[in-house]
């Protein structure tokens, strides 16, 4: 599995949304799906898919998937 | 006229702020004339609110008129929307999400106004003392309405207000929904008594909650458990709110590790932390911990309000409340509310003991909920839709320290996933807290009866 396809399954089960919503536009509270509980669901999520410890300040930096992508990055995970 | 609204009429310091515009208001340039709304016949309305200014226009509104209002998320589903209102065929509907709805007619109130109001009058009366029905259990769904009076609330707001340290320079942020009864009861001691109230929609995981809460200098935060585990992980401890002066905590036992973490952080930066004690029966608060004693007496509930008082039943130890907060019974539909009886004590459902200074401790709960997130699930509500979801399978549900519901299934050949799946679309229950155990039986208790408690020995670990 792809980093890419591994970050999408991971939202896709921490939201309980279809993958195919997953996209890099997607934002924190723009669907009911993704509220506060989702999210802290999702950082916990992120951090055992890719074996990172997300700083406190990333997990509100999370707001979009495309920035979980480009704080992930900082974590040395490529995409 | 409405006794809290006289109240919040007078605060001459309480404005309504809209953090996105930066607008104020206060409540009398709100209020439409009465008349736009009263009716000979008393109704039901229900408000799907959010916590920005227009929702809380619509509150005072209703408020002031003479009708009940059921309170309610606007971000709840719309099958769950639907089906409440066919069980309680409200007479007006406030919804900002829906632009229109079968059988009502939209109707402009004031310039910022809209509600709609049925073609057809609902033949069934209201009460003369309920004023307000809240949900038990936020957004699940659940039809079950704790009935509140007017004076249920004045009692619980006056008790309130001698032990909180709300005051007219205050700058209290919204952040719990006011449709939930704790959030309600932020919301309506600070309009009678502090300053401004910063309507937000935005929550305590975006960046907008806090530069709001910087830029207006805000002076207090409420939370659940769950907020304040969020708080924690996203290191608010380790940051200065300079214009902080305390905090309150309610909404179910938080663990011992973040009682001690804030209690610190309240030290260290001479904030006072409440911790409470309520429940929506009894309007919201029953009990609090004065922040003196937060070492002293830790993880106690403190001792009951003014105007409250406990009693602990010898012989089951359930807790036992007296005071004028407490409801008027529960609703499931139209037909209960032409009553409001209230019964006195409250039952809390949870188990409790008292030291020699007087000061209470929740030991366990008598009652089959568990609260997920600071929403209420009723564990029996649960086996019930299980059992007739899922006919062939037998189920037995319980909670887990407030932190996962524990299913335990007999006889399911397909995949458990489909379970989680069914609970989150039925009840809204994050599949991450739901636990599901395949069982070789149930186990029963020697008169037959469900027997929760070798459930949870043997599968709760």
């Amino acid at each position: 599995m792809t980093n890419t396809e591994k970050l999408i399954a991971t939202f896709s089960d921490a939201l309980t949304l279809d993958a195919s919503k997953v996209t890099d536009a997607l934002t924190y509270q723009s669907i009911p799906e993704w509220d506060s509980i989702s999210h802290m669901v999702l950082i916990s999520r992120l951090e055992e898919a890719f074996d990172v410890s997300i700083d406190t300040d990333d997990v509100i930096d999370m707001s979009s998937v495309a920035k979980a992508k480009e704080i992930l990055k900082k974590y040395n995970v490529s995409f | 006229m409405s006794e809290i609204i006289s109240l919040a009429a007078a605060n001459q310091h309480l404005q309504y702020i809209d953090p996105g515009t930066g607008n104020s208001s206060g409540i009398s340039e709100m209020l439409a004339p009465s008349a736009c709304l009263n009716a000979a016949e008393k109704k039901l309305a229900f408000l799907y609110l959010d916590n920005s200014v227009s929702s809380i226009a619509a509150f005072w509104n209703f408020f002031n008129s003479n009708h009940a209002c059921a309170l309610l998320s606007s971000s709840m589903k719309q099958e769950f929307k639907d089906s409440l209102e066919t069980l309680y065929q409200p007479h007006f509907i406030y919804d900002i999400k829906r632009e229109s709805v079968d059988g009502y007619t939209m109707e402009k109130i004031n310039s910022s106004l809209e509600i709609f109001i049925s073609r057809i009058s609902s033949g069934y009366s209201v009460h003369d003392e309920l004023k307000i029905l809240l949900s038990t259990s936020g957004t699940t769904g659940s039809p079950k309405f704790v009935k509140l009076s007017e004076k249920n609330l004045v009692s619980n707001t006056k008790s309130i207000l001698e032990y909180l340290p709300v005051q007219s320079s205050d700058v209290t942020p919204l952040n719990l929904p006011i449709h939930y009864s704790y959030g309600l009861s932020v919301f309506i001691t600070n309009s009678v008594k502090g300053g401004k109230i910063i309507c937000t929609t935005k929550d305590i995981l975006q960046r907008e909650f806090w530069s709001d809460f910087e830029k207006y200098q805000c002076t207090s935060l409420a939370g659940v458990p769950y907020v304040y585990e969020t708080l924690f992980r996203t290191g608010f401890t380790k940051k200065k709110f300079i214009s902080l002066k305390y905090m309150t905590q309610a909404g179910g036992k938080l663990n011992e590790k973040l009682v001690d973490v804030f209690s610190q952080f309240a030290e260290d930066h001479n904030v006072r932390f409440f911790i409470m004690y309520g429940q929506t029966e009894a309007t919201a608060r029953m009990s609090f911990l004065a922040p003196e004693y937060l070492q002293q007496k830790k993880m106690s509930i403190g001792k009951a309000i003014a105007g409250g008082r406990f009693e602990v039943d010898p012989v089951l130890h359930e807790l036992l409340y007296f005071g004028e907060n407490v409801f008027g019974g529960y609703a499931e539909s139209w037909k209960d509310l032409n009553s409001y009886r209230q019964e006195l004590p409250l039952h809390t459902g949870d188990m409790a003991t008292v030291d020699a200074a007087g000061f209470y401790f929740i030991t366990g709960r008598i009652k089959r909920i568990v609260k997920l997130f600071g929403n209420r699930i009723n564990l029996d509500e649960i086996e019930k839709v299980l059992n007739e979801q899922f006919h062939d399978s037998s189920f037995i549900c319980t909670g887990l320290e407030d932190q996962v519901l524990l299913v335990g299934v007999k006889n399911f050949q397909d995949d458990e996933k489909i379970i989680s799946h069914f609970l989150h679309s039925k009840f809204s229950i994050h599949p991450s807290v739901i636990r599901i155990k395949q069982v070789e039986h149930i186990p029963l208790t020697d008169n037959q009866k469900v027997n929760y408690t070798k459930f949870m020995e043997q599968h709760g670990d």
